[in-house]
């Protein structure tokens, strides 16, 4: 079957959704837009927590102080020193750090 | 969509605090919560949730996010413990004059209390890690 897409048909659409979602704001009170979104990123976030697992731990290297005058050694120092006896959490460091040099191999 | 927007409003209002207080949730639901909590520091509320989903310490999941508190806890200890340095050396440097010392004593207590509490969530989560009981520990 030969669809054909509408422009103006596409903005009236999105113009009267937006209408709808205002007016539904004004009459309840609630932004629902914000609030589906927050459902559904919570559902997301249950279904895909190792991904966010693994965004946290590469979130956890960034947010590593590093003084003006040091180093990558020092940093690396500084993280090998924070993380002794956590040995899961040291194991995912030295996959990022590879991950990344092979990245940058390719 | 109004339905669900006002349903799960009135679940985190109401009987969502509660319910998620007994632990009866998913586990993946607390370590969500808990990385939200890491994401912003706010440790004390992460340590909350990984206690909330410690039910099986053998997780790998569990395991990996208790130890991401954990490394957070010492760098931001870390950091008190910088400042702190770095007050007691200006003091030594620039002497004590009176119309500062109080201000910087103060502030050193400062950091030492937050440097304490950090390392006291440091040694709760640990106590868990290893699966040893722990004493709560709450923030004044």
């Amino acid at each position: 079957m030969d669809r054909k897409l509408s422009i103006p048909g596409g903005l009236t659409g999105a113009l009267v959704g937006l209408a709808a979602e205002l007016a539904l704001e004004e009459i309840t009170g609630m932004e629902i837009v914000n609030g589906l979104l927050a459902v559904i990123g919570a559902g997301f976030g249950l279904i895909r927590i190792d991904r966010r697992i693994y965004e946290a731990t590469a979130n956890l290297i960034k947010r590593v102080p590093v003084e003006p005058n040091s180093d990558y050694r020092d940093v690396l120092e500084q993280i090998d020193e924070m993380s002794l006896e956590l040995p899961e959490l040291r194991e995912s460091f030295v996959k990022l750090v590879q991950a990344g040099i092979e990245a940058q191999k390719a | 969509m109004v339905g669900l927007n006002t349903l799960s409003k009135f679940f985190r209002k109401t009987i969502g605090p509660r319910i998620e207080a007994l632990g009866l949730l998913p586990q993946r639901y607390y370590l969500h919560r808990a990385l939200d909590a890491l994401e912003e520091d706010d440790i004390d509320e992460a340590l909350r949730m990984v206690t909330l989903a410690g039910n099986n310490k053998k997780d790998a999941r569990w395991r990996l996010v208790c130890q991401q508190v954990i490394f957070r806890c010492r760098v931001l200890a870390s950091q008190h413990e910088k400042q702190l340095d770095r007050f007691k050396t200006e003091m030594e440097i620039f002497g004590k004059p009176s119309d500062l010392s109080d201000t910087y004593l103060r502030l050193q207590k400062a950091e030492e209390r937050a440097r304490d509490i950090l390392r006291s969530y440091e040694l709760s989560l640990f106590a868990q890690l290893n699966g040893r009981k722990s004493n709560s520990v709450t923030a004044e």
